[in-house]
């Protein structure tokens, strides 16, 4: 028995040990294979169609049987210089960056700094406003469009109670893109837990080093919550620009294009072209173009990041 | 030595993509040839291809067809109905009511018909079937009329030209197109009360801005009462073309070569819209507050309300109103049916409806099909809107029981129609009046020029003239690419 038992013993560290070794020699095979399936996707799901879209772009190309065809650089010219639907959108697309990004990023701020204090109730307060982050666009579009109404619209009512007249949201060119922005704010729980994760990371110690050496709420804002939060920002800020820039499902679903095309932002002149009007390559020119303001944008960003995130170590 | 048999970054990625290379390749190959693979049948032009009926398999199993559709789920139970009577009288034959959600429509379609493995019947808007007819993606359908011996005179004119294209016929109609902008309900309590004659309602343009002018109530908050909204809600996509074929203009020339919107008539037309809109509605922004809302809406829309008096409306609207106020409908003295007003200016103007400007509903078949699938999804189509069997429920009863007109003449002038609805024969009239407009696969550019024009024209940031000539300046080099072919 006392021998078998040996034998067996043996026999696993054996195995053990090749097994061991197996890994050991074949360590980053091991990892690649788990690497692999999200490589494969992203090959399949991003690289493969971005090249594709990159050629459609130079093709005239419908969803048809038939084949593409190659046209050089047709579809940016017309792009570039016939489609005036392209500037017009693009216009709309910016001041909706333009406005929604800083007013989100103020608002999460904000409120995150509020819910991080220790209050009574601040945990259901950050479930509330953390909510209507996770409604569909679709529903809270419809939400939107009952509470924007000119005539009984809640936001008019309350209006109302301060003597502002009734606002046509919806109907006037020049307040189509605000009710767009005011209702994106309405998410702004996503950024909100982010800035309250990166609040609770910044430690105790310096705040009361800072209180210590008399600062005011105010100035550990300013020099030490702030500064140690920009990085979370900065998160948030690129973010921000690629899903504002990318605005679609609300305007879709709420305006259309708007009276006198004032909410066509560029994605739902893409769509026109890639779904109303079955215009797949010149589409593909569109998606490749914006893709390289929205990379643009995102660059710059980045570049000025130095100047004004602080991780820590600087 | 063992570093030498471990994978490097490149080997891996080179791997990689050999794996990714060799599942895209697999995934795009193309389909293996079966004997039925149009790739190998006989030519579609050989009218002896066509079966006169489907056989039955040899294996006696039953063909099943995806019937692709936007009908809408409160639908269903009356397509499955028809399914279901289709079924009994082709036993081999296998219908799936593969009924979409109206979302995305127009994504789900393309996408669908673009697939390797397309519904079997897809429905399909007209411009859409114009456009997967020029990208060769459905089958035309003449090859079985003629083996068939289909009587095409069967179907109003108009609605089965808005399926024809480039010299085929893709599907046949249902429901008919006609009626979509060739009447219009109206309130005859709302019109007594003003002191106008009930039985006689405007007939003119001129007529319905006097109606209009004593019903409609606005005040500084907004409308209260509308008599009459002659497009300035968004997306006039017939109020346009309802009024400017009113005032005698057309669309397009008869060979749809030439943009004719901005012609006098046209500009006409639009001037007279917008008049209306600002002196008797107070402007746009109060219209479409008023109609804020409303868009899909089922009850409480301000026809219903009575705080609408006249509602330019399709034949569909009989079925809206018995599902959205059953009590009105029902009181076939509280509303009426008229032809939409010409305009009583213009000496050549009169009744005159559009067919076929944006839905006119058809219902095509994709190429590739094997043949048997391809002749079982026609069967079912044919059966179904052509509506020959007597006994079936087929078209004639989707449509009847649904209050919605049908293209085939035969189930439109069926007796029951007048017996539920009193002012059949108005909406007979307004059928009789449409007509087919020449649009090409490029219509949705087009129009969304046209509803460019519109916007300017009631915003007033151009002049209805200026508007409608720069539309088609932008419009007719798209429609002169579109024939040159380039």
């Amino acid at each position: 028995m006392g021998s078998q038992s040996v034998t067996v013993a043996e026999s696993r560290a054996g195995v053990y040990a090749r097994l061991s070794h197996f890994v050991r020699r074949h360590r980053n095979w091991v990892g690649f294979v788990f690497v692999l399936p999200w490589f494969i996707s992203f090959l399949w799901f991003d690289a493969l169609p971005f090249i594709l879209n990159l050629y459609f772009s130079f093709t005239d190309f419908s969803i048809g049987a038939k084949p593409p065809t190659w046209v050089g650089l047709a579809n940016y010219r017309e792009m570039l210089a016939g489609d005036r639907l392209v500037w017009l959108s693009l216009q709309n697309t910016a001041y909706y960056v333009g406005f929604s990004v800083p007013l989100a990023i103020l608002l999460g701020f904000s409120l995150a700094l509020l819910l991080n204090l220790d209050l009574p109730g601040r945990t259901a307060f950050r479930t509330i406003y953390y909510l209507p982050s996770i409604v569909p666009v679709v529903a809270s579009s419809v939400i939107w469009l009952i509470l924007l109404r000119t005539q009984n619209g809640l936001i008019n009512q309350i209006l109302s109670f301060v003597g502002i007249a009734p606002i046509r949201w919806l109907t006037r060119p020049e307040w189509t893109k605000p009710a767009l922005i005011i209702m994106s704010l309405w998410g702004f729980g996503s950024q909100m837990v982010i800035y309250l994760a990166g609040l609770q990371g910044i430690p105790d110690e310096l705040h009361e080093a800072a209180q210590i050496d008399g600062a005011g709420s105010l100035g550990r804002l300013r020099h030490i919550t702030i500064p140690l939060m920009t990085p979370v920002i900065f998160f948030n800020l690129i973010m921000g620009i690629i899903g504002a820039f990318q605005v679609f499902t609300a305007a879709f679903v709420m305006t259309g294009e708007g009276p006198l095309k004032s909410t066509l932002f560029f994605m739902l002149h893409l769509y026109d072209n890639a779904f109303s009007y079955y215009r797949m390559g010149y589409a593909s020119a569109l998606a490749l173009f914006f893709f390289v303001i929205i990379l643009g944008f995102t660059l710059l960003v980045n570049w000025t990041s130095d100047r004004w995130v602080y991780y820590g170590n600087d | 030595m063992e570093q030498k048999a471990m994978p490097n970054r490149r080997q891996f990625l080179a791997l990689s993509a050999k794996v990714a290379a060799m599942t895209m390749l697999s995934a795009c190959g193309a389909p293996k040839p079966t004997e039925e693979s149009p790739a190998t049948a006989a030519p579609q032009s050989e009218a002896t291809a066509v079966p006169a009926s489907t056989p039955a398999p040899a294996s006696g199993e039953k063909i099943t067809v995806s019937f692709m559709n936007w009908w809408g789920a409160e639908r269903a139970p009356l397509m499955d109905a028809c399914i279901a009577s289709f079924e009994e009288s082709h036993p081999n034959i296998h219908v799936v009511n593969d009924n979409q959600p109206w979302d995305n429509r127009e994504e789900r379609a393309a996408t669908a018909i673009a697939s390797r493995t397309p519904p079997q019947v897809i429905m399909t808007r007209r411009e859409e079937t114009y456009k997967f007819a020029t990208q060769d993606l459905i089958i035309p359908i003449d090859d079985y009329v003629k083996a068939r011996n289909v009587d095409l005179s069967i179907f109003y004119p108009s609605d089965l030209n808005n399926q024809r294209w480039g010299g085929h016929l893709w599907s046949y109609p249902l429901p008919g197109d006609g009626g979509v902008t060739s009447m219009y309900l109206y309130n005859k309590e709302m019109l007594r009360q003003a002191g106008f004659d009930p039985e006689k309602p405007p007939k003119t343009w001129q007529e319905a801005e006097t109606v209009a002018k004593a019903i409609t109530k606005v005040e500084d908050a907004g409308i209260k009462v509308i008599g009459l909204d002659v497009g300035a809600t968004k997306g006039a996509v017939n109020e346009f073309p309802g009024w400017l074929y009113t005032n005698n203009g057309n669309y397009y020339s008869e060979d749809a070569k030439q943009v004719l919107f901005n012609s006098p008539e046209g500009v006409e037309a639009l001037e007279w819209m917008v008049n209306f809109t600002n002196q008797i509605n107070g402007g746009v922004d109060k219209v479409r507050d008023f109609f804020a809302g409303t868009e899909n809406a089922v009850t409480d829309l301000p026809f219903y309300l009575d705080t609408q008096a006249m509602w330019p409306q399709g034949t569909w609207v009989f079925g809206h109103l018995k599902n959205g106020d059953p009590e009105m409908y029902n009181d076939k003295e509280k509303w009426g049916v008229a032809l939409r007003p010409y305009n009583g200016n213009n000496p050549k103007a009169t009744h005159r409806g559009v067919s076929g400007n944006y839905w006119a509903w058809g219902y095509v078949i994709p190429k590739g099909l094997p043949k048997e699938v391809q002749d079982a999804a026609y069967e079912w189509i044919e059966w179904w809107i052509t509506g020959k069997d007597p006994k079936g429920k087929d078209g004639c009863y989707f449509l009847f029981e649904q209050s919605q007109v049908s293209a085939v003449k035969e189930c439109t002038a069926d007796k029951a129609w007048y017996e539920i609805n009193p002012y059949w024969d108005v909406v007979v009239k307004a059928l009789q009046t449409d007509v087919s407009v020449p649009i090409t696969p490029v219509q949705s550019q087009i129009a969304a020029f046209v509803d460019g024009a519109i916007e300017e024209a009631y915003y007033g940031t151009k002049t209805p003239k200026e508007a409608l000539d720069s539309a088609a300046e932008q419009a007719q080099p798209l429609l002169d690419k579109f024939w040159s072919g380039a």
